[in-house]
This record gives structure tokens, C-alpha cells and sequence, in this order.
């Protein structure tokens, strides 16, 4: 419809300053429409006070915003939503209860011509199907929100969007929670936006997703420091760019296996949907699961560590200093003893006490090795947290800090800081580098390597196949709860993974 | 060396200081105000007044600090203290005996609330709100429901004696405050329902026992109910099923003035006492100035919004004041 490129919004010389932070200096930047417009940058680096800036949230200490060419001030989110942004954050704003379509006008549903004070339902439906048509999505407008994927609600956020007439959809990384296909579809539907005209600004920590921009530009430390166009747009250069310095190798992959049986899970029922998984993890490994979301691959850790009860097949550690006194673990006391960690799929949500410092949420996992005669030696609890933040090179503000405000990558080094500090023998890994910047995740690799430098073994659950070829040595392939396919790493490649992965998924 | 020198001065100050800074402006104001205060015979009634409240609010701060709430403390005094009085006065048991079984009965009250709470997954507004009219329907049922006076002459000496000329209540107050939070701060329990009330799921995949957290947190709010009941009865050397009303909600208020926060793994057992000294010093400079009961009410209720307006807002009341500040030393 509109191919024309018409300038947006302009930052020219914005400089954001927090209490003792510069969050984003002396930065321009021009957004066009039709255009994808993609933002990367670790975290920390100032992407999200430039959509803060853009959507109202806050104002720039400094420098000029215009809005086609116009110099304006954004006072508040209400005034960027009638100048046409929309944002679409990682926590979606959706009413879980109420459908679709409800979703799409809530706040401004559409009135009965003769009885405004009735709401016109018809009216909602159809404009909503109008939309989501034009988006090119195929949903019921009368389905429940609560019933839909995430990757589906994203979709009603959008949609939701462009009713409210917007030119801008701003979208803070919406790949982070969804899975392949899921992400594939978005693009699709990214890039049909920027065809009809609307401008789309792409926040994403992943590098696989280039190919959907127009141009990206790179942010590092509130400055932006390097500005690619189409074509122009090589990954190994942005990485450099992000980091700061030339990193030799993007994995830095260890091989420390050996044949050593460490772990062995034989033919394990859960209720949660495990069918009957067995495999085994050697000391030194790297053992990846690969599979989509929903597939088991997150329950089969659950099911090791004594979340989800075994109903049958059995567990068996070696190395164990405690006497399992069943062939399973039914607490996850139990397993922590016996040296098995768990490191979350979501550390928000089950991972992190907020409510504590760094030194409190590494130790809170084995207390028993900080006490003396049944009181707490908070000296001690402190020098060995210290030693893992030092170690783990996590930011030494954690140390007194609430861990809420540290970034992800930080937060996500505390929790394998908790694990270590455990000295686990066997690391669950559950989507560790998951909305955590290129550098952390590269530390997150080291720790790997560290981890099975020592012996101990490690089962990595990753999204990211890229990174699980990359870390795994062998790696078992999860589908509908099962595993079905266990491979070395150098047999393989991304592309067998999806079709494995993928195969007979609605 | 130097570096842990620096450390140390870098350290936050304790979550007690805030309330402790309310508690001291309080007293200044009121001993400003008025003649009295700080007459040794008000203070020493204040120490009495303040005693069996904070020693309550002991317990509502660690039911409070795991994530739940108590409503029952009130209703489970005016029990406990018509159980205290049968057995003393009726059954003829010795004094010291019927406290230890009174304390013990306490801590089996606590447990029945944690017990629903944790294992039925019922929230703890709901069981200790049942608990509370279910241990006030108990007390009812002790001597056709009538007040047991004159227990025995031996129990007033709990509530009023003295050495050196400090109330022993003084004692019992010391003693308990610095015990639960030498238990808060030092021991794995403590931590363990500090971690429970902040992230109860996240306690779960760190290998707490999160449901035998919940429960002992209750039957510590049980055993502190039970000491409370004792003072109670050794008070007005009586019993009675009318004893204790809205004394949970006056704990709950201690507790929230005190900073601790009803989202759970949040507050101090020290600052709970300076948020019951500061409701009971209002409660008695009001007194000393002929105030009407309703507006001592009102004022205590404003208090409260106000203490929990300051904690919410403290980050951005401490961005203001400092932008305040600067702004001034530019100038």
C-alpha cells in the first residue's frame, strides 16, 4: 500500500541520565515507515529507555524528539498512543479472561448507534476479524485469551495495536517466550506489517532473527555503535560490535566427556506427560534436550530433580555421598542432597528471591553448609558468596543489592552461583541463556565448560539449537514425551534437529 | 583489609532504623507536648500497656513475614485464657504446670491454622479468619461463658511484679525480642521463611519444605498467642471469652508500622516492636491530652496508611529528598 519511506520519529542527541547511570547518551536515531528497524544490544546497553522515551514512559534529560519532523514532548503514555506508538512489551497487557476480541477494544468498545450506554457486540467481532484478517492471523475472535499460546496472545497485541491506529509497533523482544515455528510466523507477519506501511521497531537478543530487518542498529552502553542496512547486515560483525571486542569464538565448547556413567534414567513415567524416557549422562557432559515447547523436555528435568512425581522407571546416581533410599527423588531436598540443580526455565517466577540480596539467593539453597552448631554464620555465608560472584564474575553490586535489580544475565549467574555453591554433580540447565545478552551468555558457556571441566555432568535445555549443537556433546531429542532419538553432536546438524523436533507437532 | 573496611561502610542501614526514627519523633512530640510522659509511673505503665500487644505481634510478623496473615490471636487469648483459668481455679493445677500445658495448647492452635493453610492450600486469611470466631466459640463454651475472676493471687505477680524496680514484663519483652530475632536473623528457619514468604515456588526449587515452614510459622504466632493469654489472665487476674477483641488486628498493625509488608519475606521482629511502642505512645499522648477514644481511632488508622505509604514510596521519597538536597548545595 504505502512504499513510500516517510521519517517517523527522530531522537537527536537524547541523553537519558538516572541517578548515577548515563542510560542512554548523545544518541540520534531515524525511524521510517514500512520499515523493520531492528535494536540489539545487551542488556544494559539502553534499548529499553529509548522505547521508554518514545512511549511516554520517561522524558530525556536532553536532546530533541521529532515526530515527522516536528519537534514534540511526549508528556505520558497516553500521548504517544494518540501520536500512533504502540508498545508491545515481553509481559503481554492482555485480560487472560476475556476474548479476543474484547482484548482488541477493551476500554473503547464500540457503542449500539441508538443505545450508547449498550455495547455493540456484533460490531467487535467483526472489526476485530477485519484486523486480524488484514494481519493476516488466523484466530477466532471469540476465543478466550487464557486458551491461546503465547506466541497467539502476541498476535492479539499486535492486532490490538494497529486498532488504535497506530504508525509505530514497538515489540521489546517478542521472540524471547515462543518457540521456532511460532517465531517464523511472526516474522511473516513482521514483515506483511512494514509492507502495509507501519513502522516496527525489533528489539531481540537473537541473532538468527537478522533476517527479518530492514536495518539494524547496534546499541552498546546507551551509545549507538554501528548502523547496518539491508544486505549489509553480517552476524559475526554485529556480535563484535555488541560485545565491544573481537571474540574469537561465539562457543567456546570444551570437550571434558568421558565414559564414566555419572546418571542413568530408565524408562520414567510422569503424570505431567512423560512417556518413558531413558538416557544416560557421563561425567564431563554436556547431554542437550532438544524439543519444542510443550514437548517434555522441561518435565524430564522436573521429573529427575522430584517436582513431578515418577510413577515408574527409576533414577540412578553415581557418586552419590547420601543413600537414595528409593530408586527416585520425591523432594527436591532430595535431589539437592544427592548434588542434583535445577536452574529454571523462568527465574522470575521460580528462580529468584527478590525480597533477598546476592549472597542471600546463592546460599539459600544449602544452608546447612554455613551453619555451625545451628546458627547461621553470616561471615562465612558472605566470604563463599563472594568467592562465586568473583568467580562467576557477576556484577559485585549483587552483594548488597536486592537481586531485583540486576540485569538478567547477572540474575541468571546468581542462580548457577546457588548451584555451584551446592556443588552439584549433575547441573540441569533449563533455558539458561534465555533473555540474557550475547556477552552473558557467552560467560554462561565458560561456566559449562567449567562445570564439566570438573566431572560433573550437565543437561542443557535450550530453544536455541544453534547453542545446543554448539555446548552439547550428545544431545536427545524430546518429543510428545519421549525421547526419541539420542545422537552425537558431530552426527547432526540444525536442520535434523528441527525436522526430529518438529515431526508430528500440530 | 581496606577493601572490607569500605565494605563495611558501604552497608545498608538495618530495615529497623526507619521505624526507630518514627518511634523517637513520636516521643519527643509527645514528651513535648505534655507534662507527664515521662513520669516513671507512665513510663512503667506504657511498658505494661505495650507488652502483651508486641509480644502478639511477635508472632503476626512471622505469619506476615512467611506470606500469610493471622487473624486469630485475638480469639485464641480469650481461649486460652478460659482454659488457664478452669485449670487453675477448678482443676487446682499449679500455676507453673497450667502455663507450660497453656503454651503447648498455644502452639497446637498455631499448628491447626499452618496445618489447613499449608496442606489444604486454603489461604490464611480464610483459616485464621474461621479460627478466629471457631477459638472464640470454644472460649464461650468454658464456664457457661461467663469471666472467671480471681484466678489465683500468685498469677497477678506475672503481670505486675517487679526487681529493682523494673516490671518483669520489661524481661519477658527483652527476652523475646531478641530471641525470634536472633532466630530470624541466624538460624536456617529463619532464613527459610523469609525465602518462603518472598518466593514460595522458588523456595520449593531450592529445597525447602516450604508447607513445614508455613506451619511453624504459625505455631510460633500460636506460642506467642499463648504468652499473650498468660499476661492477659495474670493482668486482670481473670479469664474471660471476651478478652483479645481486635487485639489481631492491633498486632497486624505493629507489624505493618514496623515495615513488614503483607506480600510476604519482608519486615523485623525489632521494628515490630517500635511500630507497637509507637501505636501505644500515640494511644497515650492522645490520653494524656483528654482525647476521645474515636479520635485516638482515627489517628491510629491514619498512622498506619501513613507508615505503609512511607514504605512503599521510600525509593522515590529518597530520589526527591536527594534531588532536594543537591539542588539546595548548587544553589
Amino acid at each position: 500500500m504505502n512504499e513510500i519511506k516517510e521519517l517517523l520519529w527522530e531522537l537527536k542527541n537524547v541523553t537519558k541520565v538516572f541517578p548515577g547511570v548515563k542510560a542512554i547518551n548523545n544518541l540520534s536515531l531515524k525511524i521510517y515507515s514500512s520499515e523493520v528497524h531492528g535494536m540489539i544490544g545487551e542488556n544494559g546497553s539502553g534499548k529499553s529507555t529509548i522505547v521508554k522515551c518514545l512511549s511516554g514512559v520517561y522524558q530525556p534529560t536532553s536532546g530533541k524528539i521529532f515526530y515527522r519532523g516536528n519537534p514534540i514532548v511526549i508528556h505520558n503514555p497516553m500521548m504517544a498512543c494518540s501520536l500512533g506508538v504502540a508498545t508491545i512489551y515481553q509481559e503481554l497487557s492482555l485480560v487472560p479472561s476475556l476474548t479476543v476480541a474484547e482484548n482488541i477494544y477493551i476500554g473503547r468498545l464500540p457503542r449500539k448507534e441508538r443505545f450508547p450506554f449498550i455495547v455493540d457486540w456484533q460490531e467487535i467481532v467483526k472489526k476485530s476479524l477485519v484486523i486480524l484478517k488484514k494481519l493476516g492471523i488466523d484466530l477466532d475472535p471469540l476465543n478466550i485469551v487464557a486458551d491461546l499460546s503465547i506466541a497467539q496472545q502476541q498476535m492479539v497485541e499486535i492486532a490490538k495495536a494497529l486498532s488504535r491506529n497506530a504508525n509505530l509497533i514497538i515489540m521489546d523482544e517478542p521472540s524471547a517466550a515462543i518457540g521456532m515455528e511460532e517465531t517464523k510466523r511472526l516474522h511473516e507477519i513482521v514483515l506483511n506489517m512494514a509492507m502495509q506501511g507501519y513502522g516496527i521497531i525489533y528489539i531481540t537478543h537473537r541473532l538468527d532473527e537478522l533476517s527479518v530487518m530492514d536495518c539494524v542498529t547496534v546499541l552498546k552502553d546507551g551509545e549507538v555503535v554501528g548502523d547496518r542496512a539491508k544486505g549489509r547486515i553480517n552476524v559475526k560483525e554485529i556480535v563484535n560490535l555488541m560485545i565491544g571486542h573481537d571474540v574469537k569464538e561465539h562457543y567456546p565448547k570444551q570437550i571434558n566427556q568421558t565414559n564414566d556413567t555419572l546418571l542413568t534414567v530408565s524408562d520414567i513415567y510422569t503424570k505431567k506427560g512423560i512417556n518413558g524416557v531413558s538416557f544416560t549422562v557421563h561425567q564431563g557432559e554436556v547431554f542437550g534436550l532438544a524439543g519444542s515447547i510443550g514437548s517434555g523436555r522441561t518435565e524430564i528435568g522436573h521429573a529427575i530433580f522430584g517436582i513431578d512425581d515418577i510413577t515408574d522407571g527409576s533414577i540412578k546416581l553415581q557418586n552419590c555421598q547420601v543413600v537414595m533410599t528409593k530408586d527416585k527423588f520425591t523432594t527436591p531436598r532430595e535431589a539437592i542432597k544427592c548434588g542434583v540443580a535445577l536452574l529454571t526455565e523462568n527465574r522470575k517466577y521460580n528462580g529468584l528471591f527478590m525480597n533477598f540480596n546476592g549472597v542471600n539467593n546463592v546460599s539459600i539453597a544449602k544452608l546447612k553448609k554455613i551453619v555451625h552448631r545451628g546458627i547461621l554464620d553470616l561471615n562465612k555465608e558472605e566470604i563463599f558468596a563472594k568467592e562465586y560472584i568473583d568467580k562467576l564474575k557477576i556484577t559485585p553490586t549483587a552483594v548488597e543489592q536486592s537481586v531485583e535489580f540486576l540485569s538478567g544475565g547477572n540474575q541468571q549467574k546468581v542462580i548457577i552461583a546457588r548451584w555451584m555453591f551446592c556443588e552439584a554433580n549433575i547441573f540441569i540447565l533449563d533455558e539458561p541463556t534465555q533473555g540474557i545478552d550475547i556477552g552473558a551468555k557467552v560467560e554462561v558457556y565458560r561456566l559449562i565448560n567449567d562445570i564439566t571441566s570438573h566431572g560433573k555432568g550437565v543437561i542443557f535445555i535450550s530453544s536455541d539449537f544453534e547453542e545446543l549443537l554448539a555446548m552439547s556433546d550428545r544431545i536427545g531429542i524430546v518429543n510428545k514425551g519421549k525421547i526419541i532419538a539420542v545422537k552425537e553432536v558431530k552426527n547432526i546438524n540444525k536442520k535434523y534437529l528441527i525436522e526430529k523436533a518438529f515431526v508430528n507437532q500440530v | 583489609m581496606k577493601n572490607n573496611m569500605l565494605n563495611i561502610k558501604k552497608r545498608k542501614a538495618p530495615s529497623y532504623i526507619g521505624p526507630l526514627i518514627a518511634l523517637i519523633i513520636v516521643i519527643i512530640i509527645v514528651g513535648l507536648t505534655t507534662d507527664r510522659f515521662f513520669t516513671p509511673g507512665n513510663l512503667r505503665n506504657l511498658m505494661l500497656q505495650v507488652s502483651i500487644v508486641s509480644l502478639v505481634a511477635i508472632g503476626s510478623t512471622l505469619v506476615i513475614i512467611a506470606g500469610g496473615i493471622d487473624l486469630s490471636p485475638g480469639s485464641a487469648i480469650a481461649l486460652l485464657t478460659m482454659i488457664l483459668a478452669s485449670m487453675i481455679k477448678f482443676l487446682g493445677i499449679s500455676a507453673p504446670f497450667a502455663i507450660i500445658l497453656i503454651v503447648i495448647m498455644g502452639a497446637l492452635l498455631g499448628f491447626w491454622n499452618g496445618v489447613l493453610t499449608a496442606h489444604l492450600r486454603i489461604p490464611s486469611f480464610v483459616t485464621t479468619l474461621a479460627s478466629m470466631t471457631i477459638f472464640r466459640g470454644f472460649a464461650f463454651l468454658f464456664n457457661n461463658g461467663s469471666p472467671i475472676f480471681s484466678i489465683s493471687d500468685t498469677l497477678t505477680e506475672i503481670f505486675y511484679g517487679k526487681i529493682l524496680g523494673i516490671p518483669y514484663v520489661f524481661f519477658y519483652v527483652f527476652f523475646f525480642f531478641i530471641l525470634f530475632s536472633l532466630i530470624m536473623r541466624y538460624t536456617e528457619l529463619g532464613r527459610e521463611i523469609y525465602a518462603v514468604g518472598g518466593n514460595a515456588a522458588a523456595a520449593r526449587f531450592s529445597g525447602i519444605n516450604v508447607k513445614k515452614t508455613v506451619v511453624m510459622s504459625f505455631i510460633f504466632a500460636g506460642v506467642m498467642a499463648s504468652f499473650g493469654s498468660v499476661l492477659m489472665a495474670a493482668r486482670l487476674n481473670s479469664g474471660s471469652p471476651n478478652y483479645g477483641v481486635g487485639m489481631e488486628l492491633s498486632a497486624i498493625a505493629a507489624a505493618v508500622v514496623g515495615g513488614a509488608s503483607l506480600g510476604g519475606g519482608k519486615g523485623d521482629i525489632i521494628a515490630t516492636f517500635f511500630g507497637a511502642s509507637i501505636i501505644t505512645i500515640v494511644h497515650n499522648g492522645l490520653n494524656l491530652h483528654a482525647m476521645p477514644t474515636s479520635v485516638q481511632n482515627i489517628v491510629i488508622g491514619m498512622i498506619i496508611i501513613f507508615a505503609v505509604f512511607i514504605d512503599m514510596w521510600r525509593r522515590e521519597l529518597g530520589d526527591i529528598f536527594s534531588r532536594l538536597i543537591s539542588r539546595r548545595t548548587k544553589s
